[in-house]
């Protein structure tokens, strides 16, 4: 089964990190998978979007329409992306810096505070890390593993890092069943 | 474990160049070519090799023929209009038989264009932009695993003929990651000590030019290249099927768009329609014998480029009167959907099945 997502938000939130880190969480669980960035002239404030594909076989299309997961770190790729979600597809806001507005009713909707959440832990961006621990949970409940393999890959030996964003990543899965 | 690692085609391109044995890179960044050069600029510096961000296009490529004429591994990479620009030194480079890896990650035209997807570059690469006779080895990988494939092979080609060779890539593969394995270079190494410009010392004086007034040895030059040519044409000639054993329509399409040409054929295949793909992986030399066979077997072929119709030409030849080939293509701008291009195929099929 091919499973495509997007995330989207500003440069700086960390979206093409965690894009990456999704698509190795997928690499790491023996999935083929292709991994897309899109982002402008601006390294921080700009807008920036990355596209994953992930399937159980090879990947023949790798520019698709829509995505069955879209991940909006903030209110212009909300605004932006709410289009590209599949039917009885998921977005995952980030409701700290987007308004919570529901213009669909053929898919669901998770606000989460994202930024809020971060800003308890002390570090505003570690955010996108709890978004992966939502999507991983209404998803693949990737094994923890390799979400930690993948973090290791992606940070090398920053490892209070490492430890700060998968505690994130943890707060962000259990954030779903909580509700 | 898995030793898989997830890496952009250009970045894979970049490794693969470095584990070959690439000594020397010059080139001028072009998006969506910019990162080849931007790690090779790091890595080369640590191991000593040579890395110039050159001033031009042009100067980048000159470069190289100088690098290349003295045995060294040489490297130069760029996109689309700025290749324009390389074909004069692409012209020498063939006469004087240099082994330059040229990389052309490509984008839109004519002219400028801009940075958005297409396939436009296949008539530059296969039939050259320079002047006179000669030819170019092309190679068109289709996913990341193959750029660094290619890339090897890119290499060992070129040395092998003493010719330039183009790995034509599509821009969404430079950028795009995917998982793969940087094996490791599985040609063997050329012996270039017959011709190479390393210091005469004791032997006789060497040069390489392709200045040459006495026509008679022009004559004779140009000839002796083609048979070089006819020996890659007969011995290299490399392509991918895809369900062709009993296909009774077969696609034809290069690069990343033969991956939405494949899932094309599992479409129809689930219609009942006996679908296959046939992909040159060279498209020069073009294998012109396969498809012709493949062609024998079949009343209609379908083409699918991100172009007006560059293969088609080449499709056309191999084909000939075997059987109808109809074109499904655009220009520039996001790859042809799986939608668009099944209203197109159905079009086509339908014409065809009327007419029988």
């Amino acid at each position: 089964m091919i499973k495509n997502f997007i995330i989207s938000g500003s440069g700086g939130q960390g979206v093409l990190s965690i894009g990456t880190i999704l698509a190795n969480i997928f690499m790491l669980s023996n999935k083929f998978v292709t991994y897309s960035p899109c982002y402008g002239a601006e390294m921080r404030g700009g807008a920036v979007n990355c596209e994953i594909n992930a399937s159980d076989e090879q990947l023949l299309y790798i520019q698709n329409k829509e995505a069955d997961i879209v991940i909006a770190l903030n209110q212009t790729s909300f605004d932006k992306f709410i289009s590209k979600v599949k039917k009885n597809g998921t977005i995952i806001v980030n409701s700290s810096l987007a308004k919570i507005n529901k213009t669909r009713n053929d898919i669901k909707y998770i606000f989460a505070p994202l930024t809020q959440e971060a800003l308890k832990m002390n570090n505003v961006k570690i955010a996108n890390s709890i978004a992966l621990g939502i999507l991983s949970k209404i998803t693949y409940k990737f094994s923890i593993e390799n979400v930690k393999k993948a973090y290791e890959k992606i940070l090398k030996n920053k490892n209070d890092l490492i430890q700060k964003n998968i505690e994130a990543y943890l707060i962000g899965y259990n954030y779903v069943q909580e509700r | 474990m898995n030793k898989k690692e997830l890496l952009k085609g250009n970045i894979a391109i970049a490794k693969a160049a470095l584990n070959c044995g690439c000594k020397c890179y010059f080139g001028y960044p072009i998006t969506p070519q910019t990162e080849i050069g931007e790690f090779l600029s790091k890595e080369m510096q640590q191991r000593k090799l040579a890395y110039v961000c050159a001033e031009s296009e042009v100067a980048a490529i000159n470069m190289a023929l100088g690098a290349a004429s003295t045995g060294a591994k040489v490297m130069t990479s760029s996109s689309s209009c700025a290749v324009s620009l390389m074909q004069e030194a692409i012209s020498y480079a063939s006469s004087d038989e240099l082994p330059i890896v040229l990389i052309n990650v490509m984008r839109a035209g004519p002219g400028q264009g801009y940075i958005y997807p297409s396939q436009g570059d296949y008539n530059q690469a296969t039939t050259g932009g320079g002047n006179g006779d000669y030819r170019t080895i092309v190679l068109s990988p289709s996913n990341v695993q193959e750029c660094v494939d290619l890339t090897y092979k890119a290499f060992y080609l070129s040395q092998k003929y003493r010719n330039p060779t183009i790995l034509l890539v599509d821009g969404l593969l430079g950028q795009m990651a995917e998982p793969v394995e940087i094996n490791d270079n599985p040609y063997q190494e050329i012996d270039n000590s017959s011709w190479r410009l390393d210091g005469a010392n004791e032997r006789p004086s060497r040069n390489i030019h392709s200045l040459e007034p006495n026509q008679n040895k022009l004559n004779r030059h140009i000839i002796e290249l083609f048979k070089k040519y006819t020996i890659i044409e007969q011995n290299e000639c490399d392509y991918e099927e895809y369900m062709t054993q009993d296909a009774k329509v077969i696609l034809t399409a290069f690069g990343t768009m033969a991956r939405h040409a494949k899932a094309l054929c599992n479409y129809y295949r689930e219609k009942g329609i006996k679908m296959g793909l046939f992909r040159p992986k060279t498209l020069y030399p073009f294998p012109y014998k396969k498809l012709n066979e493949l062609s024998q077997k079949t009343n209609l072929i379908i083409d699918i480029e991100m172009n007006m119709g560059q293969m088609l030409k080449d499709v056309r030849l191999a084909v000939l009167s075997n059987a109808r080939v109809a074109f499904i293509g655009k220009p520039v701008g996001d790859w042809l959907t799986e939608e668009e291009m099944i209203k197109a195929a159905d079009n086509i099929l339908k014409e065809q099945y009327a007419s029988i």
